[in-house]
């Protein structure tokens, strides 16, 4: 038993290693940093306690990303979760060329999110205008992106459309590992197929719902390549009396911050979304436990 | 006994990866030559001075330049702190101004003593010690198309106040159809198409230095006190809400680079918010009209000067056992005809130094060149700034009274507010 152990050790040892060095170490250093006055190169750094911290709290551009973030979140964990639980539905129905379905919705979640997000920023800033132009459609005629008011929806439809395909995935393998006989026991009692969706294969699927949301959670609220590319945190809006970016989300914000070289604040935000990711996805996951069910 | 030996053999192999990943960061030999290492963000002249860099090489025994180019839409800055942290600090960088120097002080050598010192304006200088060698002269006014400024019949040599401005983008506008414009101005403003820069970095430096001797700072100093000119201000923002009323609105609000460049190029609009920089670009869109500078003269009384400055500077890595031999690549640059070839005709940049004599090919940088020689130009002041200001602060500022341009109180007072925080940045 003891050669085991050794052998132990030895296996999990890279992981570990990998593990301390790349998230564990870096971590604690970043902890330390926020509350110093680092700019990024200075070897000489001056400890200042939660200053960095009391400052976020009251600059408008700060709060307004965190709020903007959780509305984003809030709309993606809808408008994702219900499109590919409906687009799951589909292919596991008799339809024809349902597996050509599965992967034709699961190819946008293979294109990176700065690809991506040029495609949606051509398509919404040049086609779309033209079409608005040509057809003397009004509302298309000046881009949804240059909207304070629309730009956050337009990126949450631009995210559902990339992601739907692989949270689908999840939901499909969830679908198919439920007995047949179940839905089959329904139908002969006469239930019709709203009700066998909503009666069993929902309660029945409760663990992938629990994976998926946590997804779509973390996902959305660490939003950045697409955020990038797509929008650049454009148009400015005005937000406690201060212009701020429309829709510059929480990853872009700490981004911007750390490029200006004010990296002790960039990194004070850092640890402000970490603390609220851990927070809300912990309540996230601990609601959804109580609905699964055992089979 | 088998599962012993592949286990005996699996340990084996990984250890040896271990150790060979380990080995790997071993420092070479040390090479009885110098290799001079050198990290510069102009990605347009990269082709240009790896070339430069190969042929010093070849010239001078004992040294052997690598240039590496990080740019465009490359963080620059992030790159090299991790090259700091990682020390492998390169032997030239570049800063962009103050800010820059305020971050990387500990490594900048003093170049107060080198012979080039002398031939130029555009030193970049801290308490009277030169810091930075001036990578080129870029500048800018209102760029505009000659031929349809002419079949319109205005004369660019008239646009120097606001008021003759104002009467030549409304001749412009009535004559739309006649002259296949879409509008007077490609201007942009928006933070979206990442073209913050050209109105709250470029256009609020006429703000800064317009109408002012060229190395007068006494406005941007105040402004980083906290302290806004209102009554030169007002002036201003008439001048921008003048540009933002006639330019095309969909470049203003969405437009990216390609797009503001692209509609000047193709005889969309008259005038072009832009730089010497956008030179290649031009011939690259095969561009065969005439080009000239107009002043951004948003005074009330008459402005005739351009824009010029130096965009960045390289500095020479203190700490680097290279120094010497940096300064002496800098110097040949700026001294020898090779180095003088290589920034003028390989480049296409405006050198910063007097001694040049050759001419660029671009006719905006010609045009710059021109008044560079008659001068009577203006300074540009932005990268005295805090870091961060124009593009978290301002930007979006421009935006929003490009979004609401009948709003200029509004505008006038969200500046007052931000230069107000200038000091706590």
């Amino acid at each position: 038993m003891k050669r085991n152990r050794a052998v132990n050790i030895l296996f999990t040892f890279p992981c570990v290693f990998a593990f301390t060095m790349i998230i564990l170490i870096p971590f604690f250093y970043g902890l330390f940093y926020s509350m110093t006055d680092w700019n990024g190169v200075s070897e000489d750094i001056h400890f200042i306690g939660f200053k960095n911290f009391r400052y976020l709290f009251s600059s408008p551009d700060f709060l307004y990303s965190f709020l903007i973030t959780i509305g984003y979140t809030a709309i993606n964990i809808v408008l994702v979760n219900v499109v590919s639980f409906m687009l799951s539905l589909i292919v596991t129905s008799r339809i024809r060329f349902r597996n050509f379905y599965r992967a034709g919705f699961f190819i946008p979640y293979l294109i990176g999110g700065i690809v991506l997000g040029y495609i949606w920023q051509f398509i919404f800033n040049n086609a779309l205008t033209a079409i608005g132009d040509s057809l003397s459609i009004q509302a298309l005629q000046v881009s949804f992106l240059s909207k304070p008011g629309t730009v956050i929806w337009i990126m949450s439809v631009v995210n559902t459309w990339q992601y739907a395909g692989y949270i689908m995935l999840i939901y499909v393998a969830s679908i198919q590992s439920i007995p047949a006989s179940l839905m089959e026991a329904a139908a002969v009692d006469g239930a019709n197929y709203i009700t066998r969706v909503f009666k069993i294969l929902i309660p029945m699927m409760a663990n992938a719902f629990t994976i998926s949301l946590f997804l779509t959670l973390t996902t959305s609220f660490k939003q950045f390549d697409m955020n990038l590319t797509l929008t650049n945190g454009g148009p400015a809006t005005r937000f406690m009396e201060m212009p701020v970016k429309a829709s510059q989300l929480l990853a872009m914000n700490i981004f911007s911050t750390a490029t200006a070289n004010r990296m002790a604040e960039a990194q004070a935000k850092a640890v402000v979304l970490f603390v609220a990711l851990v927070v809300v996805a912990l309540i996230q996951v601990s609601m959804n436990k109580k609905k699964e069910v055992e089979m | 006994m088998r599962g012993t030996v592949s286990r005996v053999v699996s340990i084996g192999l990984m250890l040896a990866i271990i150790f060979t990943v380990g080995s790997c960061s071993k420092p070479e030999q040390a090479a009885k030559d110098v290799e001079l290492s050198m990290f510069q963000l102009k990605v347009e002249i990269k082709d240009a001075i790896d070339g430069y860099a190969a042929k010093y090489s070849a010239a001078t025994p004992g040294v052997t330049m690598k240039v590496e180019t990080l740019g465009g839409g490359g963080d620059y800055g992030g790159a090299l702190k991790a090259k700091s942290q990682a020390g492998q600090m390169p032997d030239i960088f570049v800063i962009e101004g103050l800010g820059g120097y305020n971050i990387w002080k500990d490594y900048i050598a003093d170049l107060s003593g080198e012979s080039w010192v002398k031939d130029t304006d555009l030193a970049m200088k801290v308490d009277g010690k030169v810091v930075g060698f001036p990578v080129a002269i870029e500048g800018y006014g209102l760029a505009y198309n000659a031929d349809i400024l002419s079949k319109a019949g205005i004369d660019p040599a008239s646009l120097t106040t606001r008021a003759a401005y104002e009467k030549a983008f409304a001749t412009l506008a009535s004559k739309k159809v006649e002259l296949g414009i879409d509008a007077p101005v490609a201007m942009a403003a928006s933070v979206a198409g990442g073209m913050w820069w050209v109105a709250a970095q470029h256009n609020l430096a006429c703000y800064w230095g317009g109408g002012l001797a060229f190395d007068d700072t006494s406005v941007i100093d105040k402004a980083l006190k906290g302290e806004l000119d209102e009554a030169r201000f007002a002036q201003y923002a008439k001048y921008l809400q003048l540009l933002f009323k006639y330019a095309d609105q969909n470049i203003l609000l969405n437009g990216s680079y390609d797009d503001q460049v692209g509609s000047f190029a193709q005889g969309k609009t008259a005038f072009l918010h832009q730089g010497n920089w956008v030179d290649p670009n031009l011939k690259q869109l095969g561009v065969t009209f005439k080009i000239g500078y107009a002043p951004h003269a948003f005074l009330d009384t008459e402005e005739k000067g351009l824009y010029l400055f130096a965009p960045s500077w390289y500095c020479v890595n203190s700490k680097s056992p290279n120094a010497a031999a940096a300064k002496a690549f800098l110097t040949a640059m700026a001294t020898t005809p090779d180095g003088h070839d290589y920034m003028v005709n390989k480049a296409g940049m405006i050198p910063a130094f007097k001694s040049v004599t050759l001419k660029p090919a671009g006719q905006l940088s010609q045009a710059l060149m021109a008044a560079n020689a008659k001068g009577g130009n203006y300074g540009v002041f932005f990268g005295m700034l805090p870091d961060g200001a124009g593009q978290n602060v301002f930007g979006p500022i421009f935006d929003l009274f490009a979004q609401n341009q009948k709003n200029l109180d509004r505008f006038i007072d969200d500046m007052k507010k931000a230069v107000a925080g200038l000091p706590k940045m």
